[in-house]
């Protein structure tokens, strides 16, 4: 101690140590100030490139989707080959058939869907969930359930597994999407608690999919895990499941704790009256 | 350094290394806490992008909240005030409108505009304020979410216990009823509420940023701008630095002291438990906070305070120089006060981080600093005046602290532009950068006096809060 005060009194250090702060505070400013530049430079050229793809998407989306122009042959043309080997242009043509199905249901969504084969954005999709970073791996689960690949379905319920909660959210929204309550059914064995924000989503997706087919949603009552319990009385009670009532009337005789109990009485109670 | 082979050279020396040390030590902790900020920033951001906040919407099981809205002399703009409160989007919510006595129209224009009328609502008085005189509610069925209650004057935080007896939810949002809020604040402030388990959220709280000079229009903001005047501009400046480089790395540590008075969630059921706002505090939103940690670590609940990093509170800073200083020194009174009434915390490992690293950090950094820096000021005229001075150290000592002070504002810049980007135009970033320069000259000696005046007023036993006029923000019809 003694010895650190000696030093720290011999003050030797410390015009060498202020000259060389200022310095480095100067220059990390500096670099600061011309990362922030690159970063609106970059932004403004990013922005200027998105606007011109996109004009030219929407072309070729009205020839392929619209028009019934054979994939193969647009592939051919000139002006779009180019494009269509450059990374960003297919980003944001990803982004661009992500959104028109989204907007689209029947002929127009099954072309696009087809289109998202063909173009081979769907390996782009693929390669995404192998991907170490997890956000990369939710955008392509994201891709690939909406365009309905059902084939990645394995692999994003394995996904669906991680412990990281944004990564698992996503995945399990996707499943549901995918396959319906098969989706959430390995729930059952989940070890861990699922929190609220995490059931709120699952519920919503049920809704937002229109899942018809509810089979399965009852043997969410069978789990060991109180908190899956609670998502499939909840998911009981939103998607008004009066055909699961005998279920949850059985779970109120041999609830796991009273919580549980209340919760089943309260959605006995709702159903009940909305009979 | 100073050669001069006496007693005083040994004072001298040791002084400025002292203050040197000082220097070195406030500075590091703010670049750790950048450094966290910013990686914890990141971090939420990546989430964020896909977070679907619209599913709270139709969900029933979204948390229900009461918005508390305190208002005293709020005539001018109290009308278009509460209907952007009622246009919020959300749907588990109640809007309670508390008429802290004011002495202008306020309560007439909102009986007229919102058709209200004398309700006999049951009323439990968990906490004792002053006498209502009256509860209202609307019959018109569109405004059915708005209660607006008529007290005698009590304070602010008086006014907000009253919303803390009457709120039907098991949330409340205590706001300022002049700020802007973000169509979606109340989607992302309830969202935590619903993320813990086994943990308890007893507070969320949001970003505030400056509005002066931004775009109005129906209550909503449409347009960002950086004002042009130099004393709320470099408030911009100030508030990006304290919110996106300081309160995020205290939310990721879980050691949050204060959550802003104008935008906060907090569970009722605790907040009631912990005693609601203190009246005999300024600095009511800060203590709140503490004494409702206090209350569970006391009681071995484990729990947690959450923190969003998004802007989803724009507020009015003050452009004239006497309502900033009286802002200033009742924020320097709040905190004086909450650390003395909560003493009993400091360096108390019972408390934890807070106890061991939340608390000193406040007395040292935020309660001392200014003491610390006046009387460096006095000692160094002294020093002039007595030609103690090495002028070669002590520009170079100076131009320390003013380089930092720039480089720690363009880090606040960096990461604004790499996260929110809220300040797209060349014009606005330039002005920005010029408060930067300019900060540690001209607004930094200003908000030393101001705490200063705080510790005086705190000595001479000033209390309450004092006239707080605004401006008013700029609208578009």
């Amino acid at each position: 101690m003694v010895e650190i005060w000696e030093l720290y009194k011999n003050s030797n250090w410390v015009e060498p140590f202020l000259i060389g702060s200022i310095c480095l505070f100067v220059g990390i400013s500096t670099v600061l100030y011309l990362l922030i530049i690159e970063s609106r430079n970059r932004k403004i050229k990013h922005e200027k490139l998105r606007n011109e793809y996109e004009q030219i998407i929407v072309e070729l989306m009205y020839s392929v989707v619209f028009m019934d122009v054979p994939f193969s042959s647009v592939k051919e043309e000139q002006n779009y080959a180019m494009f269509l080997k450059n990374t960003y242009f297919r980003e944001v043509l990803t982004e661009s058939v992500i959104n028109l199905h989204k907007n689209y249901d029947g002929v127009y969504a099954i072309k696009l869907e087809q289109f998202y084969k063909e173009s081979e954005l769907i390996n782009n999709s693929f390669k995404k969930l192998k991907n170490y970073k997890w956000e990369v791996k939710c955008k392509g689960i994201t891709e690939l359930s909406e365009m309905n690949i059902t084939d990645a379905f394995d692999i994003i319920i394995n996904i669906s597994k991680s412990k990281n909660k944004t990564l698992k959210i996503t995945a399990i929204n996707a499943c549901i999407k995918l396959v319906g309550v098969k989706g959430i059914i390995h729930l059952t064995e989940h070890p861990y608690p699922i929190d609220d924000w995490t059931q709120v989503n699952i519920i919503n997706a049920f809704k937002k999919h229109d899942i018809g087919d509810t089979q399965g949603v009852e043997d969410l009552l069978e789990s060991k895990n109180t908190t899956v319990v609670a998502l499939g009385l909840k998911l009981i009670k939103e998607l008004k499941l009066t055909q699961k009532l005998p279920h949850v009337k059985q779970l109120t005789e041999r609830a796991p704790n009273t919580l549980i109990q209340y919760e089943a009485q309260s959605v006995l109670q709702a159903l009940n009256v909305n009979l | 350094m100073i050669f001069l082979n006496s007693e005083i050279t040994w004072f001298v020396d040791v002084y400025i290394l002292l203050i040197l040390g000082y220097a070195i030590l406030i500075m590091s902790s703010y670049l750790i806490l950048a450094y966290l900020s910013t990686k914890a920033l990141r971090s939420y951001l990546k989430k964020n992008s896909f977070i679907d906040y619209e599913v709270l919407l139709t969900s029933e099981f979204a948390p229900k909240l009461s918005l508390i809205a305190p208002a005293y002399n709020e005539g001018f703009t109290i009308e278009e005030n509460v209907k952007s409160l009622l246009s919020l989007n959300y749907n588990n919510y109640q809007v309670i409108v508390v008429n802290d006595g004011s002495r202008d129209n306020s309560m007439e224009i909102l009986i007229n505009t919102y058709d209200l009328f004398l309700t006999e609502l049951e009323v439990d008085l968990k906490i004792e304020t002053k006498k209502v005189r009256g509860i209202y509610t609307s019959r018109n069925a569109a405004f059915k979410k708005l209660i607006v209650v008529d007290k005698e004057n009590g304070g602010k935080a008086d006014a907000l216990n009253v919303g803390l007896n009457i709120a039907q939810n098991p949330y409340v949002v205590c706001i300022d009823v002049d700020c802007i809020l973000d169509k979606d604040s109340l989607l992302k402030l309830a969202k935590p509420f619903l993320e813990s388990y086994g943990k308890r959220i007893i507070a969320t709280g949001g970003v505030v940023r400056i509005a002066n000079q931004c775009v109005i229009r129906n209550g909503r903001l449409v347009e960002i701008n950086i004002p042009d005047a130099i004393l709320p501009r470099i408030q911009v400046l100030e508030y990006l630095r304290a919110f996106l480089l300081g309160r995020m790395a205290w939310g990721r540590l879980d050691g949050l002291l204060l959550i802003s008075g104008a935008f906060g969630a907090f569970d009722k059921e605790i907040a009631l438990l912990a005693g609601g706002y203190s009246t005999k505090t300024v600095g009511e939103d800060m203590e709140l906070v503490v004494r409702m940690r206090r209350y569970m670590v006391e009681n071995k609940l484990p729990y947690s305070v959450s923190y969003i990093p998004d802007p989803l509170c724009w507020t009015e800073a003050p452009e004239d120089f006497k309502i900033f200083k009286k802002q200033r020194s009742r924020w320097m009174r709040g905190t004086i006060e909450t650390l003395t009434l909560h003493k009993k915390m400091f360096l108390n490992p019972k408390y934890k981080l807070l106890g061991m690293l939340s608390i000193p950090y406040w007395t040292f950094f935020e309660f001392l600093a200014p003491a610390i820096e006046f009387t460096g000021l006095i000692i160094t005229l002294l020093f002039i005046f007595f030609g103690f001075i090495n002028w070669h150290f002590f520009f170079l000592l100076v131009f320390f602290v003013y380089t930092f002070a720039v480089f720690f504002s363009v880090i606040a810049l960096y990461s604004e532009e790499r996260t929110y980007h809220k300040y797209p135009k060349q014009t606005d970033f330039l002005k920005l950068l010029l408060a930067a320069f300019i900060e540690p000259l001209y607004f930094h000696p200003l908000t030393v006096y101001a705490a200063l005046v705080g510790y005086k007023e705190k000595i001479m036993g000033t209390k309450g809060w004092g006239e707080m006029t605004r401006k008013g923000f700029t609208k578009k019809e």
